[in-house]
């Protein structure tokens, strides 16, 4: 049976910073199991929009959120959420890989660990995540070493294996390749790729190159509002806003 | 002269007086050095260092050594240093994770560098009083308690700026993955372990210095320190009454008190810098 009611529902969210509106009445679904990239303009509300899904957004100053962000239906903004739980829910690979300042094996064993895993397991599940994300063979000598002796791009794909370590059903990636090379950045697109078999993915990006290429499910913001969301064939090829057909042409950008 | 010429000039003139300022600047400090080594050097000897004082400085009959002034010193350091750790170490990490740029917290923060500027003479004042007021007698435990006073405001700011340093996204991420704030705390201990450990040298270092803050609250003695209630010597102290007296003898001891004092914490920067290595293994930058 496949589930086919939306992972996250967003009903007329809106964000302020001070007096300035970052987000105006956003209203999305975003499809379970699949890839959905978030595109637009710099300074659009993209990463706002990504860090409201987890309410990351709290964290900055005078910052005022209205609306609902349905999670299965239950909305994370709600008085009785647990927000660590909401957050274990759902995981987040960030525009830079920033390990913990901890091992390599620490680094992955420490999202169970504070949610109550018995260390038992631990080994195996160090094991198995990094060979998820293609890194156990480069490192497995070196578990005890400082995360931070790894090359950039292997670091990302550490920081995703700790993401998928505290296991979240959905993971949001905020311009995860940006800082990459080339070859490191394909090699998290490829893993990206394969997990949305078992994840809901929701990806900001800059670069409708890789849009077009992993994409199932595109949001266009413009100025803090959506101007067309809908699934990837139809909104590249056949835009339904002469803005989107702007924006995917370079006249608008 | 063109104006190319003369903003060449003008380049070389500001590197001159940088620069004189500079030979100035260390000229000072060795000529600090080489005055406390050279004086010290001629007082110093095992029994020293090895042994307490056997009283009688006072009539230029000096025996002994000043361990009693040495121990005194690491003891009343080392246990404000502990106390105002006990206390400064929450208080920065709730304002900077609780807290964050509120106004209210700026208004702390205002607070603390106001009593790390308050001179130590004051805090010696307060815990004199506070000790008339509870009946207590100058003591190990009073000097302990006024330094770690005068430490906290040091430890506190300290540690603030160094978990400022924090990169924000470390936070991000550790939150994203489920943590309570305590649990960030923790992580955020981890990252600035170089920085806290700084900051700990810093205010040890201005506590086993002080003399005003132990004046009245801990007193001075001859005898080893052996009890948190009865008196205790310090370098600092020991400094200042020997150096006073009109006995070469005496003065000597001053002396060699000051080299102690300088070579303890020269000793212990020189730790602090060599495990900064280990300390910083796991940094994130």
């Amino acid at each position: 049976m496949v589930n086919t009611a939306p992972h996250i529902s967003v009903r007329h969210l809106n964000v302020w910073f001070g007096n300035q509106q970052a987000l105006k009445d956003i209203n999305i679904d975003i499809p379970r199991h699949r890839i959905t990239a978030i595109v637009g303009p710099s300074g659009c509300g993209k990463t706002t929009l990504l860090r409201s899904l987890n309410r990351l957004v709290e964290l900055e100053s005078k910052v005022r959120v209205a609306g609902e962000v349905l999670l299965e239906s239950q909305n994370i903004y709600g008085p009785t959420v647990d927000i660590t739980e909401v957050r274990t829910r759902i995981g987040l690979l960030a525009q830079k890989p920033f390990p913990l300042p901890m091992s390599i094996y620490n680094n992955i064993a420490y999202g169970p660990r504070i949610h109550g895993l018995k260390s038992m397991k631990m080994d195996d599940l160090v094991r198995t995540h990094l060979q998820a994300v293609e890194l156990w063979d480069e490192v497995k000598e070196r578990l005890k070493a400082p995360a931070t002796g790894l090359s950039v791009g292997q670091q990302q794909r550490l920081c995703l294996a700790r993401a998928l370590a505290v296991k979240p059903d959905v993971l949001l990636c905020d311009e995860s390749t940006s800082a990459l090379d080339p070859i490191s950045a394909r090699a998290i697109e490829r893993l990206l790729a394969n997990l949305k078999q078992n994840y809901t993915i929701v990806m900001v990006t800059h670069d409708l190159g890789q849009a077009r290429r992993l994409a199932d499910h595109v949001i266009f913001l413009w100025l803090g509002a959506v101007v067309e969301q809908g699934d990837a064939p139809q909104i590249f090829e056949y835009p339904r806003e002469d803005r989107t057909r702007a924006y995917w042409t370079g006249e608008i950008g | 002269m063109n104006r190319n010429q003369r903003r060449h000039l003008e380049e070389r003139l500001f590197k001159f007086i940088m620069r004189a300022a500079l030979f100035v600047t260390l000229g000072m400090l060795a000529a600090i050095l080489f005055t406390v080594v050279r004086k010290g050097i001629g007082a110093m000897s095992w029994s020293m260092i090895s042994e307490a004082s056997t009283g009688g400085s006072y009539l230029g009959e000096a025996e002994g050594g000043i361990l009693n002034a040495i121990l005194g010193s690491l003891y009343l350091a080392g246990g404000a240093t502990v106390l105002a750790l006990l206390f400064g170490l929450p208080v920065a990490l709730y304002l900077h994770t609780y807290m964050g740029q509120s106004k209210l917290a700026d208004y702390i923060r205002l607070v603390f560098d106001i009593l790390w500027g308050i001179p130590s003479i004051v805090y010696g004042v307060f815990g004199f009083t506070l000790m008339l007021l509870i009946g207590m007698r100058a003591s190990l435990l009073a000097g302990i308690l006024t330094l770690a006073l005068v430490e906290l405001p040091i430890l506190v700011r300290t540690i603030d700026e160094v978990l400022r340093m924090v990169p924000p996204e470390l936070s991000e991420i550790t939150y994203a993955l489920g943590t309570t704030r305590l649990e960030l705390m923790g992580i955020l201990t981890r990252q600035s372990l170089p920085g806290l450990v700084t900051a700990i040298l810093l205010a040890f270092g201005r506590g086993i210095g002080d003399a005003a803050a132990v004046l009245f609250t801990a007193g001075y003695t001859d005898s080893m320190p052996d009890s948190l209630m009865r008196p205790v010597a310090s370098l600092p102290l020991s400094i200042f009454f020997q150096l006073s007296s009109p006995f070469p003898s005496v003065q000597a001891r001053a002396y060699a008190s000051a080299l102690v004092l300088t070579i303890l914490v020269l000793v212990i920067s020189l730790l602090t810098r060599l495990s900064m290595r280990t300390l910083s293994k796991h940094v994130v930058r």
